[in-house]
Order: structure tokens, then C-alpha cells, then sequence
């Protein structure tokens, strides 16, 4: 065989013995592949299989599921966090994100809230299908709003609306019961008193601890109420607040709500990097979101042809995402609100509509990419993915 | 179950080019990838108004439209340069110290020696004579190795025949005797993944050479895009691909590739498989254990898992300069030390005086980030392993506590950082792991001691016949490797098609 250059160069003999010693006293790597793997699996579990243990009516229209594993393991998960629900609904195999409310100091259990949404698809399966005992499928939770210790502040002020106060369940559950050094002050919009969601529970704390201030905001109080009331604005923050300064702000409820109060808090000085807002879901009407072309009206219908055969119909108001799930076509999803760019799929003809602030890389926009969660046909469509 | 020319299995960098280079001459190829979106390492995510660069620091071999380097020419030859913007960097790197000390180094040699030699002037000629060799080696190895010079000998490649398997630490010690000195010069040993004491000098000096021949760059977008750009030069030449779409197993019959079978069950036909996944995993989990060759395993055995990494990525709410920073690469560094003891820091969980590299690539692109913010990729080298020790439980929390130590070395040197974090997400190990798949999230793919350079490795080829490896586990790591390591991959299987 002939000698190859190198064998000539200084130092080549060392190197031949160190390469036998090496395999001689070497490792299966094929045993840390598996030990590394194991260890994300207990992190980031692919699929949870769930079953529910417990349903208890929360409000007249809210209810609350508590789900177990059936291989009896949950991952831990940062309060704030969600897990996507998939559930055949009227025979459509779809997903729903919802944060976990429960405490973080135990994953014996994960809970959930789930509120009726008028022509809700998933919330009126969850609520009029699942029983005790039923068995569902969860991603592992997911999402990017919680309390951030290299740069929130102790100081929390939680701004929720109707249902969007789940996450926060979460977080002030574990900062008293771990006795964290943090203070929140949890405001909570709601129309009426009886659709607030732990409300009695809140107030208890907030009686046993200093560090919790609740301060609930009804819309339409009862009779001789002498609460907040309307919505939450800036003035009814800073004056159980005190100061803005040193505080970071996190906002979930509706967009209305969002549209509402992060003006009134920037009026008040507050930064926009201390204001942190989880994702809410797809606009309600987003033919009345700014951008929207007037001549398309939101009952259109388009065609929607897949690269690589098939069709299916969608109509203008439909995010892209529902439309293939309605037609069979399964797609990856988690968010559901834009975030996440887990259905991500490419548009390779035809004009559609995303939302403005919808975050998407920029190199996918340029290539025709979008998240079909909160991506819209304004005309017939060819899409691949 | 329908017939490919060639099946790629994972779209990195290496499976990229690979299926890019292959569907150009006209194969039909089908493109498998387990995630929604191409590019593993060369990738981004978006948190709030930031799109955070996943792995890309500087790439090297690209050079000017007027000079082009390797990288260039062969993503011209594949169409991709028509639709992605190269930013070239004009700094090679600036080494900071807590103590004040502030050095940055051109990407340009002359320059560089002469700012050297002003800073360490007891130091002069040896400045000069150090990178006088980086280049005569990068050189020397081009000529002989590059453009396969069929006549080498001693006296024709004097120090290529010298320095090849020499540590770089010899090399330096030798050189200099500041120790100021040797360490800012040693500082890209971050890029390969072993300390000065281990890494081989070859890769220091090749380092300098192609950065300070093609410059460092960058892409508008970043390496989202370039992953982005292969994906549309593949479609565009009828290639097939798949997300969401990992593969089960490859399969093999007496002893050669027949195709692969996908997670979904579905089973593609071909005689040429190019796996971009690392070999652990190619034989270990996509292979029946009757179809694998000894010979492999106890290759493997030989080798050792490369660090893995911990990543900040952060979003400033101002512009660079606002918080001291003025340069694009900026290694932080916290002692003169150039012992062993690296390799004891990189096996620890917690951060303390490590060598930290700072990247902020608005310096170079105003544009990367939104219009008076700018973004942070702060990276060290850490080994996996700790990581499994960590009860899942206490996961987030020691994620946070190491992730602040790291924020402390970065406030020594840019005070007043912390007031402007409007987005910060951290990475660690297990997150290397759980989205690139290499066992431990070793970045690097294998260790390269000098055993393991260049010239001892299995390369792109397999005992198993029509299978191809293309990533940084099959040569050497990084961008520039790994796609050039997809083309000669393509470059193979055209030629066995084309000789058929």
C-alpha cells in the first residue's frame, strides 16, 4: 500500500500509538446516547398521556380539569407555562394551548381552566365531552412567559382578563409557598363578580400573605360594590402599586385588554422591556385588524391546493392552520397565537393576510414562510409543507 | 414506496448542501428533516422583537466578490449567493479584560502584526515570525493537500512537515513570553472546542489565515438565511422535502444502502443515503446491529464527545456603543491562565473564570436587530455530562444560577449591561441536545486532539456502501466545514451515478 504523505511529518508514530491506546481504553458512546436522551425525555417529554382525575365547576361557565399522568410522570414546568390540549372535536383532530394553573411544586397533577367560548370548538368538547377518567394528549409544557430572575424584578404586578388569569394562579402559588423573595400584585379584570376565577382563593391569600396584593376590577359591579371598577387603568395600578419604577408587568387576557392597558402603563413611565404579555390565540376579528383589505369580507371562501396533490376550501376569517385541520391535514401546533412557528408552512402562491407584530423570521418572510396559526387566505392559495 | 437518486437525512448544514448540490445535477433527491424548519446549528428563534442568531459567529472561507475564498465559489456554484447578503466583518476579534485591558485585532495581517508589536514591543520580532508561520503552514498544507501537489517532501513543505501534529501551546511558548500575549493570541481555541494545551496548531494557524485572507462574515438575516437560501435553490431544482419527518431507521441489505423508513411509517427507495446525523446515531440508532462493521465501533471508541455549550442570547433595548461595546467578536477574559485547568472548567456545571465570546452582530449589520436595539450571543464551552446530574426538578432554577454568574462576567467589562436586557433566553447543554440530537449536545461533534485532525479522520465514507456522511462529525467542525462537507458528499454520488 503506498505511504501517505503525512506518515512522514514530525510527531506521526505518537500519534498512531495515541489513536490505539485511545481505542483500547476508549468509551461506547452508544450508552450516553441513551443516558442523554432519557434525561431530556424527563425535561421535554415528546407527548404526555393524560388522564383526567377531577372536573369542578370554577364558574357558571368555567370549569376545572385536573389531569394525571398515566405513566405517571410529569415534567416540571415554570409557572406560566402551557401545554397544548389535542382533542378529536367533531371529528376534527386539532390542539389548544392552556396554562397550567396549578402549582409548580408539585407535578402530581397539572390543572387547567377551560371557559366557554361562544361556537368553541375545543373549550365546548372539553366541557360538554371529557369526564372523569377520560383520557387526553398534551405536548410538554411550553411557552415563554414567566418570571425571569436575571432580569424581571421582585416586584410582579399581574394584569389579567376573564380567563387569562390562570397563569398567574401558578405563579403566585409557588412564590408563597416557596416563601420566594418576591412581592406580586395580581389585578384581575373581569365583567361581572361571579366570573371570577379563584377569586375566594386569592382573597384568602392575600389576607395570609403581606407580600400578595389582589386587587380584582369589575366592568359591571354589583350594587353598592366598592371595588375598582371599569377597566384596569393606569391610575388604579399606581395607586396600589406605589412606584413603577423596579417592577416588571406581565399582561394575559384578551387583545382588547392589551390594546388598553399597555398604553396606559407607557403613559405612566412604565418601559416597554418591563412589560411581558403571553399570547392569547388568534384575533377574534381579524378582518377589523388594521391592514386587512377592505374587498376581501371575512365569509369568502378560497381554494387551498397542497403541493404534491390535494385541496381543500377555507374562508377568509379562518386561520390557514384550522382550515387543513378541518380538511384532515395534520400539522405540527403548540401556540396557536403566532409565537411559536411550529406550523410554520410556505405559501408558494397567492396573497394571504398575517397580522402586523406576528414574529416570523425574516429570512421566512423573504422565502414566502408563515406561521398558519394567524395566516389568512385573501385569495385561492397554493401552500406546501 | 417511490425511488429516489439519493435520500438526505437531516437538513444541517451538511445535509443542505449535500441535497442542494445533488438536485442541481439534476437527481431526484428527497430531503428528511425531524424539525420544521432547515438549518439545525444554522438556525433562529424569535422572542419578542428580537430574531436571535442561533450558531453562527464568524464564517470563514467566504472572501470578497473581487477575491473569493472556497466557501464563496461554492455557494455560487450552487446558486445561493443570488439570495442571501454576506456582511463582511472588518474586526477579527477584541480581547477585554475586568482589569481594563482592551486589545482589537484587525482582520488583516499587517495591520494586526503592527498593532501587536505596538502593544508588546519586547515582543517584535517574535509577532512578527508567529503569523509569518500561521501562513506559510496554511500555505504550505493548501498547496500540498488542496491542489494534491503529487510530489511533497520535507524540503519542498518545511513546516507543514514540522508543525502539523504540534500542539498550538508549544507552538506559542515557544514564540513568546508574555503571557498576556500568548493568551490573546490563543483565544480562537473557543471556535474548535479543546484549550491551547490540547488543540492542535494547525487549526490555530489555519484560523488566522482564512479570517484574515477572506475575512470573517456574516448574512443579513443570519445563518437562518443562508439555510433558508439552500432550501429554495434545492426546491427550485425539483427536490423533495419533507419537515416534521424524522427517520426510523436506514435501511441496508448485504451490506449496502436501500433507503430509509421514516417515523410515519412511510419507506423511500435509494442507493445513496447521505446522513447529516452524527455516526453515533447513523449506527447506533438508525441501523439494525447486524448491518454495522465492527471496524466502526472500535473507530468510535478511539474518539471523544466534543464540548457542548451554554448560550445566552440577550435583546438590548439600545445600541451597542450605549453599553461599551464597539466590536463584533469580543472574547472576555478573566485570567492568563494556560494550563489543563481549561478542560477541569468546561466538566464543571458553574461558571467562574472561563473564557466567555461575546457576539453582537448589529456592530457589523445596524440591521440585524430592530432599529435602536441591538443582540447578544454569549457563549462558553461546557461539557454535557454535568447536566445529568442535575434532578430534573432543580433543572430551571441551576439554569438560571449558572446563567447568572455568566451575566456577572459580562457586567465586569460592560457595566450597566443588565438595565437594558429586554429579552434574554438561555441554553444550555440539554437544550443543545434535545434540538440537535448529538449525545451530550456536544457541538463539535468529536474532539479533535491532533489524533483526531484532518488527517486521521473517517471522513465523509462508510464501510456500508452507498452510505455518506456530511456534518461536523464525518471532518472538521463549523459552518464552513460542514457545508463544504455536503458539496464533496454531492460530489461523490454524481460521480458513482455518472460512472454507473
Amino acid at each position: 500500500m503506498e505511504k501517505r504523505v503525512y506518515e512522514d511529518f514530525d510527531g506521526y508514530d505518537e500519534m498512531v500509538k495515541e489513536i490505539e491506546v485511545s481505542r483500547k481504553y476508549g468509551v461506547n458512546h452508544s450508552a450516553a446516547t441513551h443516558e442523554a436522551d432519557q434525561y431530556i425525555r424527563l425535561l421535554h417529554p415528546a407527548r404526555l398521556k393524560l388522564e383526567v382525575a377531577d372536573i369542578r365547576d370554577i364558574s357558571p361557565t368555567t370549569k376545572l380539569f385536573r389531569l394525571v399522568s398515566r405513566d405517571r410522570y410529569l415534567p416540571p414546568f415554570q409557572p406560566g407555562q402551557y401545554i397544548a390540549l389535542h382533542v378529536e372535536a367533531e371529528g376534527i383532530r386539532t390542539a389548544r394551548p392552556y396554562s397550567i394553573c396549578s402549582s409548580p411544586n408539585q407535578t402530581a397533577f397539572y390543572e387547567i381552566a377551560v371557559r366557554r367560548v361562544p361556537g368553541g370548538l375545543v373549550s365546548n368538547h372539553l366541557l360538554d365531552r371529557v369526564e372523569r377518567g377520560t383520557q387526553l394528549e398534551a405536548s410538554g409544557p411550553a411557552g415563554n412567559f414567566y418570571f425571569n430572575p436575571l432580569f424581571h424584578d421582585p416586584t410582579m404586578v399581574l394584569v389579567a382578563g376573564g380567563s387569562g388569569v390562570t397563569p398567574f394562579r401558578s405563579m403566585v402559588l409557588e412564590t408563597l409557598e416557596s416563601a420566594l423573595d418576591r412581592t406580586i400584585h395580581l389585578f384581575y379584570g373581569s365583567k361581572t363578580a361571579e366570573e371570577l376565577l379563584f377569586h375566594d382563593e386569592f382573597l384568602d391569600l392575600s389576607d395570609k400573605y403581606e407580600r400578595f396584593h389582589y386587587i380584582p376590577v369589575l366592568e359591571e359591579p354589583p350594587a353598592g360594590s366598592t371595588g375598582a371598577e371599569g377597566f384596569i387603568k393606569g391610575t388604579t395600578v399606581l395607586d396600589a402599586v406605589g412606584d413603577v419604577e423596579g417592577r416588571t408587568f406581565y399582561l394575559c387576557g384578551p387583545r382588547a385588554m392589551y390594546d388598553f392597558c399597555i398604553p396606559e402603563l407607557e403613559a405612566l413611565g412604565v418601559r416597554r422591556r418591563k412589560i411581558r404579555t403571553e399570547v392569547y390565540g388568534a384575533p377574534l376579528k381579524v378582518w377589523e385588524t388594521p391592514g386587512w383589505p377592505a374587498s376581501v369580507k371575512p365569509g369568502d371562501t378560497f381554494r387551498v391546493s397542497l403541493e404534491g396533490g390535494g385541496a381543500f376550501e377555507t374562508r377568509a376569517a379562518e386561520p390557514l392552520l384550522s382550515a387543513m385541520e378541518r380538511a384532515g391535514i395534520l400539522v405540527p401546533s403548540l401556540c396557536r397565537s403566532g409565537e411559536c412557528s411550529m406550523c410554520r408552512i410556505r405559501v408558494v402562491d397567492g396573497r394571504v393576510f398575517q397580522p402586523p407584530g406576528v414574529p416570523v423570521r425574516k429570512s421566512d418572510r423573504r422565502f414566502g414562510y408563515v406561521h398558519s396559526c394567524v395566516t389568512y387566505a385573501l385569495e385561492d392559495l397554493r401552500i406546501a409543507f | 414506496m417511490e425511488r429516489f437518486d439519493a435520500i438526505v437525512v437531516g437538513a444541517g448544514n451538511g445535509g443542505l448542501t449535500a441535497a442542494a448540490g445533488l438536485a442541481q445535477k439534476g437527481l431526484k433527491v428527497l430531503l428528511l428533516e425531524r424539525h420544521n424548519i432547515p438549518g439545525g446549528c444554522a438556525t433562529s428563534f424569535c422572542r419578542g422583537r428580537f430574531e436571535f442568531e442561533v450558531a453562527l459567529h464568524q464564517l470563514s472561507g467566504m472572501g470578497s466578490p473581487e477575491k473569493p475564498g472556497p466557501l464563496r465559489m461554492a455557494l455560487e456554484s450552487l446558486g445561493v449567493l443570488d439570495h442571501v447578503e454576506p456582511i463582511e466583518m472588518t474586526d477579527l476579534y477584541s480581547v477585554l479584560m475586568p482589569d481594563g485591558f482592551r486589545l482589537a485585532l484587525k482582520a488583516e495581517k499587517e495591520a494586526t502584526v503592527l498593532l501587536l508589536q505596538e502593544r508588546f514591543p519586547a515582543e517584535r520580532d517574535a509577532v512578527e515570525k508567529f503569523f509569518d508561520l500561521c501562513y506559510r503552514f496554511a500555505n504550505e498544507l493548501i498547496s500540498a493537500f488542496y491542489f494534491k501537489d503529487p510530489d511533497t517532501s520535507r524540503d519542498k513543505y518545511p513546516v507543514l512537515y514540522e508543525y502539523a501534529f504540534k500542539p498550538a501551546c508549544e507552538v506559542l511558548e515557544g514564540f513568546f513570553k508574555d503571557r498576556l500575549l500568548k493568551a490573546v493570541l490563543s483565544v480562537y481555541w473557543g471556535y474548535i472546542g479543546l484549550p491551547p494545551t490540547r488543540m492542535s496548531f494547525a487549526y490555530l494557524a489555519l484560523l488566522f489565515f482564512t479570517y484574515m485572507e477572506f475575512k470573517p462574515y456574516h448574512f443579513k438575516g443570519g445563518s437562518q438565511a443562508l439555510s433558508n437560501a439552500l432550501i429554495h435553490r434545492f426546491l427550485s431544482n425539483g427536490g423533495t422535502v419533507r419537515f416534521n419527518c424524522g427517520v426510523e431507521k436506514i435501511l441496508v441489505q448485504e451490506g449496502r444502502v436501500r433507503g430509509v423508513l421514516t417515523e410515519h411509517g412511510d419507506r423511500y427507495e435509494a442507493d445513496h443515503v447521505v446522513s447529516n446525523v452524527s455516526q453515533i446515531l447513523t449506527y447506533v440508532e438508525l441501523m439494525e446491529p447486524e448491518h454495522v462493521p465492527g471496524g466502526v465501533f472500535r473507530e468510535m471508541r478511539g474518539r471523544s464527545l466534543s464540548p457542548s455549550a451554554f448560550t445566552l442570547f440577550i435583546g438590548l433595548d439600545c445600541e451597542p456603543g450605549a453599553v461599551g461595546i464597539t466590536e463584533t467578536t469580543n472574547f472576555l477574559l478573566d485570567n492568563l491562565d494556560f494550563s489543563d485547568r481549561v478542560l477541569n472548567q468546561m466538566q464543571a456545571l458553574d461558571i467562574e473564570d472561563q473564557l466567555l465570546v461575546l457576539s453582537c452582530y448589529d456592530v457589523a449589520d445596524p440591521e440585524f436587530s430592530p432599529s435602536g436595539a441591538c443582540q447578544l450571543n454569549l457563549v462558553t464551552l461546557k461539557y454535557g455530562e454535568a447536566w445529568l446530574r442535575v434532578p430534573p426538578t432543580r433543572y430551571f432554577e441551576t439554569k438560571y444560577r449558572v446563567a447568572e454568574s455568566m451575566m456577572r462576567r459580562v457586567e465586569d467589562i460592560f457595566p450597566g449591561v443588565r438595565a437594558h436586557v429586554e429579552e434574554l433566553d438561555v441554553a444550555t447543554p440539554m437544550t443543545h441536545m434535545r434540538y440537535l440530537g448529538h449525545p451530550f449536545g456536544a457541538i463539535y461533534g468529536w474532539e479533535m486532539y491532533p489524533k483526531d485532525t484532518m488527517f486521521f479522520q473517517p471522513g465523509r465514507l462508510s464501510p456500508i456502501e452507498g452510505l455518506y456522511f456530511a456534518s461536523g462529525w464525518s471532518g472538521d467542525c463549523g459552518f464552513q466545514p460542514t457545508l463544504e462537507a455536503g458539496m464533496s458528499a454531492a460530489n461523490a454520488i454524481y460521480q458513482k451515478i455518472s460512472g454507473e
